[in-house]
């Protein structure tokens, strides 16, 4: 099996947890990963890959045994892993606003957090999982709009953002980062027709109208 | 706690004075309700009311040591008074020990207490404990006090389901949407959806499909989460034979997200194409692909049915793999590396790309290409453990593009594969210097430090990303506090080396005596070594322990959520919660933990039982001055390796020496490992870890009959389709049982026997003599 994008479940958020430690400075404790999922259970996705082969230590350490014939052993000793094989290489933490004291009372969503291992990256994978957290949490919630904060000198996420997904730059919030550097604060409106992950950029659609085995 | 309404009329003095003490203590005041009850305590001085708030307040305090006497003491005095079982209740809730804690609540309420919030708090302990049984029962008679509240016939429900009673957990469920059905506001909307689609899955749960598709469909216009609408209704189609209805929700499905490889797979499951030609099922997916051309799936898929010896294969693997070394996607390879458990297929792609590489790619005036299909080989010839032709490859890359920090990643785990591990962390670290803003790469450089055990230097690297506390030198204790336990498994396994390899310095050092006049420098070394050796172990244990209470904390976790995902209308992913939980010791992290600590506790263990004679580090008289001197700079060193070790402020034993030291002294170190591993007989039954572990354990402990259950155990794991291999640790095992438990003086002579018979029906070679001859594998 390749790799996957699906919604984000309790048995993923350690996985979740091992992903954003590994690619931002911005932590958080697993508590606040079962919040999410917890108030906000359709908000949030996962990118998982399946490699057959597993083991203690990790990923580098089983490549070898990869040529010999798979005998029963335990899952990897690497937080990556959620089952036997199975890894998270990316996810988008979502959730709905939720502070009393937001000035702006429409519902809409916040992205808490986003990344993909790098090894994953540059094939569409946080496009494809921002475009689900986006649709589910119009649909679900009602949100009319989502926000986000971004580092200035984060070109992969503003590229992503700003160009892949037409957010727009709200407000710089000056020292918004522990390490004093400004946030883009960003914005973008949400329509549930235009967002049918499967449209964005589709040229012919499956309208459902045909026998999809007719003529094959 | 609060005596609101019908407080037990209070007779005496002491009682009304309790009283007070009682409003105060609620308010906060710990102060001034401890001095009242002691001036009760004074007159009287078994009041047991008093006595239990005294030990409350005392914790409150902080005099923790002085508060489980007098809670003791109390319900020993008035074991059926309900202030008294209430406040034991809050104790033992406070200080995290939940069965004792629903033990005093339950009591409270069985004897009479007014109070019903009570039961709320009990349900919670309940819960927390996993006693089912009784949560219903207070979960209900919350709900018979306040039925207003949708919160508490989900929680209800909930219970029931818990049980396994499906029928009232659905009939509680729909009896709820019925009275609400008419003032649901659109506040509401989102946790009707919720309750809705729970209620479903249990009568799916429950196997009654038919009734939940027609449920489902009646609920339709209350449902805003499509996608589980969709799931659901997709499922219950399948199980009901209605298939052709269930293809066209999963292409509804996969018009919602075609990247999830599970929909392809049951909607070919629905349109029963899967033992068609495979030149039936390639066109289905390239109508597919036409469909979601930004999509993996229909691409990547037909390289899992198409078989490696048909043409077709190498022909879609190449419109694969192609245009992805064309565009430069990095991820080539991880992307077809899972092909590669068919060695045909690695074959075929081999020469796909080897192909390419020599010819388009060479060929072509965009040098990016050429570039990306050599970073493929690399990593191709390192997975076939060819490390020569691994190492030209990703050498020839370097030089044409020295600043790509992707190569420097793959040189560096060529250089580890190749045992080069010092120099491996430097060259991930090279990579880092061309990327600082990347956490990712400076994680990756954090593991090979700690590999090459680095430890310090590690730290530092990932300090650059960590949140610093002021007066930290690093960022160890924010790694903490975030649960970073990729990081405290790798520290561990580090100290653990390095304590190893002090280990052997010394035995050589010993072996070698010291050389004539050079008395006083061997002693000094020895010394040395032997300081470094008790640091580095409690070092590794301390971090070990780091993850234990981390896990506690996950376990903990859980605590708030039986409250408020009753409120919040998510009981689907709560109880998935409560499952998630239920399992969370045999996740990834925390078996490779226990492994660490296993090995730590059994080496504690035999080292004790062989130990001769205590080996004093030896005092070396020096004159005054240099002593001194010495003895300031150790000070000083180990103050500054504390100052980078710490784990949190005012550590009372930051280098683990109080841990290692208790756990030298205990005389049940096997029983104490026994404790860490319980949990996996339950969650982790099918890990070789577990049983390997608890076989050694209960032989140890002469527990033969659950070592000779355990040998058991790990075989069927290790056969797992009913095969009949024959392994070598099997065997072994199985000697070992018999031998030591015949030769275990101790033993019960039945018992000797039982194990025998037991082995032998087991394993009928053992009776033949010749198991270890057998058992090869
Ligand atoms: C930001 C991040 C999530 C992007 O992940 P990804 O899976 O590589 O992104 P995608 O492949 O979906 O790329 C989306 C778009 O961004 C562009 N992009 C991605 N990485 C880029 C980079 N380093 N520089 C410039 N553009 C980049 C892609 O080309 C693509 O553009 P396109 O739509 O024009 O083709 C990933 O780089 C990451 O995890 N970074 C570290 C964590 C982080 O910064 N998270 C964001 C915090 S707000």
């Amino acid at each position: 099996m390749g790799i996957t994008i699906r919604q984000a479940t309790i048995n993923d958020i350690q996985a979740m947890q091992n992903a954003n430690l590994h690619n931002l400075p911005e932590n958080y404790q697993l508590k606040y990963y079962m919040y999410h999922i917890l108030s906000w259970p359709q908000a949030s996705f996962v990118a998982t890959t399946y490699d057959e082969v597993e083991g203690f230590g990790d990923e580098e350490e089983q490549d070898e045994d990869n040529l010999k014939q798979p005998i029963a052993c335990d899952p990897k000793g690497d937080s990556a892993y959620i089952s036997k094989g199975e890894k998270i290489v990316g996810y988008v933490l979502g959730k709905m606003e939720d502070d009393p004291e937001a000035e702006d009372k429409t519902p809409h969503g916040h992205i808490t957090s986003l990344s993909v291992m790098r090894t994953y990256r540059r094939m569409g994978l946080a496009e494809k999982l921002m475009r689900q957290s986006l649709y589910a949490m119009c649909e679900s919630f009602g949100a009319q709009y989502v926000s986000l904060h971004v580092r200035k000198s984060n070109r992969a996420a503003l590229h992503l953002y700003r160009d892949s997904l037409a957010f727009k730059v709200t407000t710089i919030e000056k020292s918004y980062y522990q390490d004093g550097e400004d946030a883009y604060a960003m914005k973008l409106e949400l329509k549930l027709e235009e967002l049918v992950p499967s449209k964005a950029r589709q040229v012919i659609e499956d309208d459902l109208s045909k026998d999809l085995l007719e003529g094959l | 706690m609060v005596v609101k309404k019908a407080a037990p009329i209070f007779a005496n003095k002491e009682d009304s004075n309790f009283r007070e003490a009682l409003k105060l203590y609620d308010a906060k005041q710990y102060k001034k309700a401890l001095k009242l009850v002691e001036t009760n305590l004074k007159k009287n001085a078994n009041h047991a009311e008093s006595l239990a708030l005294k030990g409350c307040a005392n914790y409150q305090l902080g005099h923790k040591d002085e508060a489980e006497p007098y809670i003791l003491k109390a319900v020993g005095k008035g074991p059926d008074n309900y202030l008294v079982n209430h406040l034991a209740g809050i104790y033992y809730r406070s200080v995290e020990n939940y069965p004792e804690a629903a033990k005093w609540l339950k009591a409270a309420n069985d004897n009479g207490s007014p109070n019903k919030p009570i039961l709320r708090d009990l349900s919670f302990m309940q819960t927390q404990i996993r006693d089912y049984k009784n949560l219903k029962d207070s979960r209900q008679q919350f709900l018979e006090h306040q039925p207003g509240y949708r919160a508490n016939w989900t929680a209800v429900a909930i219970a029931h389901h818990l049980n396994k009673d499906y029928a009232s957990a659905v009939s509680t469920l729909t009896k709820i949407e019925g009275i609400i059905k008419d003032h649901l506001t659109d506040a509401d909307a989102y946790e009707q959806s919720e309750c809705v689609l729970y209620k479903n899955s249990i009568i799916a749960e429950a196997g009654d499909y038919a009734q939940a598709l027609k449920v489902l469909d009646e609920d339709e216009d209350q449902i805003r989460d499509q996608l589980s609408f969709l799931e659901y209704k997709a499922k219950y189609l399948m199980l009901l034979g209605s298939k052709k209805e269930a293809s066209l929700i999963y292409r509804t499905l996969l018009k919602r997200n075609p990247d999830n490889m599970h929909y392809y797979n049951l909607l070919e499951a629905s349109l029963e194409t899967l033992d068609k030609p495979i030149e039936f099922r390639l066109k289905l997916y390239e109508r597919l692909a036409s469909f979601y051309p930004r999509s993996d799936p229909p691409k990547f898929l037909p390289l899992t049915f198409v078989p490696a010896s048909s043409p077709l294969f190498e022909a879609k693997a190449r419109e694969y793999i192609i245009p992805q070394l064309t565009k430069g996607v990095p991820a080539t390879f991880v992307n077809v590396k899972p092909l590669y458990k068919d060695q045909k297929k690695l074959k075929v792609i081999e020469s796909i790309v080897v192909d390419f590489y020599n010819k388009e790619a060479s060929e072509s005036s965009n040098p990016t290409i050429k570039l990306w299909t050599t970073y493929f080989l690399a990593q191709h010839y390192l997975y076939l453990n060819n490390l020569t032709k691994a190492s030209e490859h990703i050498d020839a890359a370097l030089k044409h593009s020295p600043t790509l920090v992707e190569l420097y990643i793959i040189k560096a785990r060529i250089l580890k594969h190749e045992g080069k591990i010092l120099e491996a962390s430097e060259v991930m670290d090279q990579g880092r210097k061309l990327d600082l803003q990347d956490r990712f790469i400076n994680s990756k450089t954090t593991k090979y430090l700690l590999r090459a055990n680095k430890v310090n230097e590690a730290i530092d690297c990932i300090s650059l990303f960590t949140k610093l506390d002021e007066d930290a030198v690093n960022g160890c204790k924010d790694l903490h506090v975030m649960q970073c336990n990729w990081v405290l498994v790798e520290s561990a396994e580090a100290y653990s080396r390095m304590y190893k390899d002090f280990e052997v310095k010394l035995e050589e050092l010993r072996k070698a005596g010291p050389a004539e006049g050079e008395e006083e420098s061997f002693k000094e070394l020895e010394n040395d070594l032997i300081e470094n050796i008790e640091i580095y172990k409690g070092l590794s244990l301390k971090r070990f322990q780091a993850v234990v209470k981390i896990f506690k904390i996950f376990f903990n976790d859980q605590y708030d959520f039986h409250s408020y995902c009753m409120r919040r209308g998510t009981p689907r992913d709560y109880v998935e919660t409560l499952k998630w939980e239920d399992k969370i010791h045999a996740t990834p992290i925390y078996t490779r933990v226990l492994k660490g600590l296993s090995e730590f506790y059994f080496d504690i263990h035999e080292s004790l039982a062989t130990k001769k004679t205590e080996e004093e580090p030896v005092v070396i008289k020096k004159n005054n001055k240099k002593l001194k001197k010495l003895q300031a700079q150790a000070t000083k060193k180990r103050a500054e390796l504390i100052s980078k070790v710490e784990s949190e402020k005012e550590d009372a034993d930051p280098l683990g020496a109080k841990l290692l030291q208790d756990l030298t002294n205990d005389k049940d170190i096997i029983e104490r490992l026994f404790e860490l591993f319980k949990p996996l007989i339950q969650e982790g039954s099918g890990l070789i870890l577990t049983w390997e572990t608890l076989y050694r354990i209960y032989l140890i402990q002469g527990k033969y009959v659950l070592a000779l259950q355990a040998i058991k155990s790990l075989n069927k794991i290790l056969n797992p389709y009913g095969s009949e291999n024959k392994f070598k640790t099997i065997g072994k095992k199985v000697v070992e049982l018999s031998e030591t438990s015949k030769n275990d003086d101790n033993a019960n002579a039945a018992i000797v026997k039982v194990i025998e018979k037991g082995l032998i029906s087991a394993f009928p070679d053992f009776e033949n003599g010749n198991i270890l001859e057998v058992y090869t594998q």
